[in-house]
């Protein structure tokens, strides 16, 4: 945690983080093909669902809270929001 | 109008409904400012923001198209997870730091200061009401419909009293009220996708048995594709729609603006994800396992917006309608109170006080609370009055209005807040050519390989963006130090 960061580090940070999320959407986007169109042609089933539906939903959204969980907890730093003042 | 409706029903909602303007009057007693004094913690940041993303259209006709397409219905709606983590992830800090700098409290307020435009203010500030008022009218309708299918009154009744409870909610309560009304307004959805589930698999004879029934009588729906149904170009457009372009919603894009620290945004995107998600899947998969009950297509219903009115009718005891009412209709009320506020500060905030502070002349803190909350009334009353003619599938409407949006806003607000090399004449040109070509794509019904105009209005508004950035002046100095001090 930073609490004394200058306002070119905070938004340098800031880019990052957003880069960062910009990733992870990717990723999430990858995941949520894979799973979904990917597994269509599997005859397995869970709880009588096919498994690309399962997968293409559940899955995507535990993917989802993983990503978020990644960002905010890892990725992502604490600063403070109070910028200095331009002149 | 019919009289004859469920007392029984109506009363825990008008219950419901003061409890709401209950706590809308006395947030406002406690309240300064647009954007409540930036003071919102995660767990509300995040319940706000998918209350107001999420729509009656996710809990009417998007179950109601699920009833009818099956799993892929899911497999699509489920990329709507992204639009929380996505929305704080790229713009909740960026927003947030220049919002304290620039001492701004609306998404507009950042593009007249990035930009250096009053023109491309006020464009911004039209398309906002506009567009708002699409979606809200769409709010409206599908609300007043439930209202009407579950409780036996007449679409109008349902419409007044509901109309009535969002403008006073919002109008009375400002910001802060919005933000916690939405708050109880997501759990309040969250219980009634539980219950209605429950009663849902209770009538229909239990699990398996709903499930043989679906692979009996539509083995399509067990298939992405769902046997043409569901195109990939559904699934394409919808990943702009619903997914990549919402963050540049600016009814999404403002709650970066009004949170207290890092730490509640951080908060925010995770339980926003998480209940995101659960909204989503839930209320679909009671879409498809409605089939357990409902027997005929959903044509013979009325078409897919009555599919979840009439299962609520069919499967809920009627001491415990109006819990599952309550939240489709809650998630109606927190979209309208969300764009309702935006759109008001737009008018009274973007324009009006930013005209007066240009000549030099105050306004007093007491006739700025009066003025919004007139605007706010008098856009509510406009929209109440249009959907008193209901127009058919709400979310159709939603997507069109979602599409003029991110169209709008998608490039002007990503590219002004990460590139240097944005300007003025770009972002003008992109947000007035893309949105004029999107509503005249739609107007005409002019698709590209069949896919939704928002591929036609993102993909113009981008070029056009860039050939005016490339041809127009540079940001000065000054903007480029406060947009971009790394």
């Amino acid at each position: 945690m930073s609490e004394k960061m200058n306002d070119a580090k905070k938004f340098s940070l800031v880019k990052r983080e957003a880069a960062y999320t910009g990733i992870a959407l990717a990723g999430l986007i990858v995941f949520w093909f894979v799973a979904g169109f990917g597994t269509a042609s599997f005859d397995v089933k869970i709880f009588r669902l096919p498994l690309w539906a399962v997968l293409g939903s559940i899955g995507v959204w535990f993917c989802g809270i993983g990503i978020s969980f990644v960002l905010s907890r890892k990725l992502f730093s604490d600063m403070d929001l109070e910028g200095e003042k331009d002149e | 109008m019919n009289e004859g409706g469920n007392f029984s029903v109506l009363l825990p909602l008008i219950f419901f409904m003061a409890a709401m303007i209950g706590i809308s009057v006395y947030v406002r007693q406690r309240q300064a400012g647009f954007i409540g004094n930036r003071n919102l913690g995660g767990f509300v940041l995040a319940m706000t923001t998918v209350a107001t993303y999420s729509s009656v259209s996710s809990f009417v006709g998007g179950p109601g198209m699920a009833f009818q397409i099956g799993f892929g219905w899911i497999y699509m709606a489920v990329v709507q997870v992204t639009a929380i983590f996505l929305v704080l992830g790229i713009f909740g800090k960026r927003v947030a730091l220049l919002a304290r700098k620039l001492n701004a409290v609306t998404v507009v307020d950042i593009i007249r200061a990035r930009f250096q435009s009053d023109f491309l203010a006020a464009f911004a500030a039209f398309v906002i009401v506009l567009f708002f008022c699409g979606t809200m009218t769409a709010q409206f309708v599908g609300g007043a419909k439930l209202f009407s299918a579950v409780t036996g009154y007449g679409y109008e009744v349902g419409l007044i009293l509901f109309g009535l409870i969002v403008v006073v909610c919002t109008s009375v309560g400002g910001f802060r009220a919005v933000a916690f009304t939405d708050t109880i307004c997501a759990i309040m959805m969250m219980i009634g996708i539980i219950l209605l589930l429950h009663f849902v698999l209770q009538a229909g004879g239990g699990y398996s048995q709903i499930m043989t029934t679906l692979e009996t009588n539509h083995p399509e729906m067990f298939e992405p594709f769902s046997a043409g149904h569901m195109p990939w170009t559904i699934y394409f457009t919808q990943w702009l729609l619903v997914g990549i372009c919402t963050i540049a919603l600016p009814q999404s894009v403002v709650r970066g603006i009004s949170y207290k620290n890092t730490k509640g945004l951080h908060e925010a995107m995770l339980i926003g994800t998480v209940v995101v998600g659960f909204m989503n899947i839930g209320i679909n998969f009671t879409g498809i396992l409605a089939h357990g009950v409902l027997t005929g297509d959903a044509a013979s219903y009325g078409g897919v917006d009555n599919i979840i009115p009439t299962t609520i009718a069919t499967v809920m005891p009627p001491s415990l309608v109006v819990f599952a009412i309550i939240g489709p209709l809650a998630a109606s009320i927190s979209t309208i109170s969300g764009l309702l506020i935006v759109a008001s500060s737009a008018i009274v905030k973007d324009i009006y006080l930013h005209y007066k502070e240009k000549k030099s002349e105050n306004v007093s803190p007491e006739k700025l609370k009066i003025l919004s909350m007139m605007t706010t009334a008098v856009i509510g009353v406009t929209v109440f009055v249009i959907a008193l003619t209901p127009p058919s599938l709400i979310w159709l409407i939603n997507m069109f209005a979602f599409g003029g949006l991110e169209t709008a806003f998608f490039w002007t607000l990503l590219l002004g807040l990460f590139w240097k090399g944005a300007n003025k004449f770009g972002a003008i040109l992109s947000m007035t050519g893309g949105t004029i070509i999107y509503c005249a794509a739609q107007a005409a019904g002019f698709k590209f390989f069949n896919l939704h105009q928002i591929t036609i209005g993102i993909t113009v508004s981008l070029i056009l963006f860039l050939i005016g950035s490339y041809f127009g002046k540079k940001s000065d100095a000054k903007t480029l130090k406060t947009f971009f001090p790394e």
